[in-house]
């Protein structure tokens, strides 16, 4: 959004309106057309779904709401240190108190400029309020005022973020004119941009010490939190990726992933410490070509020609799997990926049918398919995220796994740089089938949630999509771990040749 | 907590023990343990809620190296040995300097006398394993993994032990390599400990 800097602000704000429910709907605006959102393209991790945008959301209502209010009742420059403060403070504070903040603007605008509140500002006040409140619905209810810590804390990084923002800008504001306003809205949609997974941005903000697994447990834990706090949310907990894709020990393989992966380094580096010359060029030659087979080229997953058959995802991982000639089978992964699809496939006859009670539950399995009750869409979501989690779960024990063997070291036949090949391969297929998986369960909750509401159902379409994209990240994550394992192996086998 | 548990079926019982434990269910044969497997389960202790997350470490000596990778982070370890087996016994020695070697001093560890209910075919007195445990600082106990005889036991002591030495400040909490992480806190009052008691029960070199 590319504003002129004489535009007035009226219409930064408005385009900052409407830039908003952008932000807000990237998901949902793509209810029709579901293949839009290329879900394994990102390479992202944000935290905690989507309570972050949304909670980001209402503090830019708010800002940009506080923005219009100001323009109506400024005429002195007292005011603005007042404002600043106001603008932090209820930045930084909870959504319960975003209702409040803004009277209290209004009253602050009041008091210190001695001008009779206009009867516009306090509806405009109300309009907020009740802005909030459906954004506070739209965004799966997270930051709904009674309830306001969860959001905060999921959101408290970028909350901060718009303080600094804010005070940075703060000094240009005082001595400025309305320009700086225009100017806190770009900075401000900026910051947002960033915290929005939808932006793509989120990478930067990630702290580039701590470990995935960590990450992740951190993203659970703060569920965890959450969830003692908040008993009547159920049906929250059921869907949580963090929550499930520990129940499925992908946190385990994870770390313990992590814990080879960083004694090979050390080892592959202490090795390199022992060379010279060109012994050292030449293996320094050799781990470079491996590390090549390491960069994913970028895929797309445009090809809408792809699988409708279930055979091609298990013939494809098995035939790769061979080719790394490690003595263990993907079994759990193929077979969770089947009952993944085969979720999907009934979801979408169930919705096919409507009327009739549908025999669907892959969990319960097909014995009391009569009682069964047509699935509600938060059924759907919560399965959907189910086998994200598992599907996800399961590829990170298989390069957990794929690292055992390879550091067991018994079949060294296999060139390290052809074992990287199939594993990228497999990377590539992972996420290109949780891409597909993902459309089909966005479908399905399209087809089951015509009579939802858009807020209903858009959330949970969204939720469905960066699940999808954050498990193709870890996946893609994982496959990097590999990397020093494949090193090590590579300079053992090295060894071996030359004794 | 993060424990870990290592066992198949020809060998000593670490991965019965641990299905026992987390499933409540015995199941004789058990594929070969690839690095590590596993299990997770929640347990109180004092009122408070603990997750033990177990890891079942592969027995085999060619995944020793690997094994070795897996001992740092945690709390606890159960090590185990076969009682109708008396060259499982006699590895201990090596299998427990290994775990004192790779991981962190104050790691609680238990040694378990497996396969109790075979006891016509026993070769292990259960004196001997005591006497190896005083000798070497070790909690000890036989258990059965198919008739889950103190199986429940021995791991809730482990815990109970470890949960000591945090209440005792032996472990630093804020130090993950511990092998502990502080869960969430209900209310200030009210601090729920999702410890990891890295116990790693290493059968006494099989197979």
């Amino acid at each position: 959004m590319s504003q002129k800097d004489n535009k007035s602000l009226e219409e930064d704000t408005c385009a900052l309106d409407e830039n908003d429910q952008k932000a807000e709907d990237t998901g949902p605006t793509e209810t029709d057309d579901v293949e839009a959102e290329p879900a394994a393209m990102t390479r992202k991790r944000p935290e905690s779904k989507t309570s972050e945008p949304s909670a980001m959301q209402e503090a830019l209502d708010q800002k940009v709401q506080e923005s219009s209010s100001i323009k109506q009742s400024q005429t002195g420059w007292g005011y603005w240190g007042n404002w600043g403060k106001n603008l932090l403070s209820t930045a930084s504070a909870t959504v319960a108190t975003v209702g409040h903040g803004i009277s209290n603007v209004i009253e602050k605008a009041e008091t210190s400029l001695g001008i009779p509140s206009p009867s516009e500002l306090s509806s405009e006040a109300k309009n907020v309020t009740e802005e909030c409140q459906n954004s506070a619905i739209a965004s799966d209810c997270k930051g709904d005022p009674e309830n306001p810590s969860p959001s905060i804390t999921g959101a408290f990084g970028m909350f901060s973020t718009i303080s600094t923002a804010v005070q940075n800008t703060g000094k240009t504001v005082i001595s400025g004119s309305l320009d700086a306003l225009e100017f806190i809205g770009k900075k401000t949609m900026d910051v947002i941009a960033e915290g929005d997974p939808g932006f793509k941005k989120t990478k930067g903000l990630m702290n580039r010490n701590s470990t995935l697994s960590q990450i992740l447990r951190e993203a659970k834990e703060k569920e965890e939190q959450r969830t003692a706090t908040e008993v009547s949310m159920a049906t929250e907990t059921k869907a949580h990726y963090g929550l499930l894709f520990d129940e499925f020990q992908g946190l385990a393989h994870l770390e313990a992933l992590e814990m080879l992966s960083r004694e090979s380094e050390l080892k592959v580096k202490s090795v390199i410490g022992t060379l010279s010359g060109a012994e050292l060029d030449a293996l320094k030659a050799e781990l470079e070509q491996l590390k090549e087979a390491f960069s994913l080229a970028e895929f797309c997953d445009d090809e809408e020609d792809e699988k409708e058959e279930g055979e091609d995802f298990t013939r494809e991982i098995k035939g790769l799997f061979s080719q790394l000639r490690v003595s263990t089978k993907p079994d759990k992964l193929t077979q969770a990926r089947s009952s993944a699809c085969e979720l999907a496939h009934s979801l979408s006859m169930q919705t096919a049918k409507e009327e009739r009670p549908k025999e669907v539950d892959q969990q319960v399995g097909f014995g009391d398919a009569e009682q069964e009750e047509k699935k509600s869409v938060e059924d759907i979501h919560a399965s959907a995220i189910r086998s994200l989690a598992e599907l996800t779960a399961y590829s990170i024990e298989v390069f957990h796994k794929t690292a055992a063997l390879v550091l067991h070291g018994q079949e060294q036949e296999v060139l390290a740089t052809d074992r990287a090949k199939a594993l990228s391969q497999m990377t590539i297929v992972l996420c290109k089938e949780l891409s597909f998986l993902s459309k089909g369960f966005a479908t399905c909750l399209t087809a089951a949630g015509v009579e939802e509401k858009g807020d209903v159902l858009n959330p949970l379409i969204t939720g469905v999509f960066l699940e999808a994209s954050n498990s193709a990240s870890y996946i893609q994550d994982a496959f990097q771990l590999l990397l020093p394992v494949l090193q090590l192996s590579h300079i053992q086998a090295q060894a071996e040749l030359t004794q | 907590m993060d424990v870990e548990v290592t066992q198949d079926y020809q060998c000593v019982g670490k991965s019965c023990l641990l299905l026992q434990f987390t499933d409540k269910r015995f199941q004789p044969v058990h594929d070969l343990t690839i690095g590590v497997e596993f299990g997770a389960r929640m347990i109180t202790i004092e009122g408070k809620q603990i997750k033990l997350q177990i890891w079942d470490t592969a027995g085999q000596e060619s995944f020793r190296s690997i094994t070795r990778s897996y001992y740092r982070g945690a709390a606890g370890a159960l090590l185990v040995y076969d009682i109708t087996r008396r060259d499982t016994f006699n590895h201990l020695t090596t299998w427990l300097e290994d775990a004192r070697q790779h991981s962190n001093s104050n790691m609680v560890i238990m040694l378990i006398g497996n396969k109790s209910d075979l006891e016509s075919r026993r070769e292990v007195k259960k004196e001997e394993g005591e006497a190896f445990a005083q000798e070497h600082g070790l909690i000890f106990m036989e258990t059965s993994a198919k008739t889950a005889s103190n199986v429940e036991e021995a791991f809730i002591d482990t815990a109970k032990e470890i949960f000591q030495k945090i209440q005792e400040g032996v472990f630093d909490i804020n130090n993950e390599a511990n092998g502990i992480k502080i869960g969430p806190q209900h209310a200030a009052t009210n601090a729920t400990l999702a410890g990891n008691q890295g116990g790693q029960q290493a059968g006494g070199g099989c197979c």
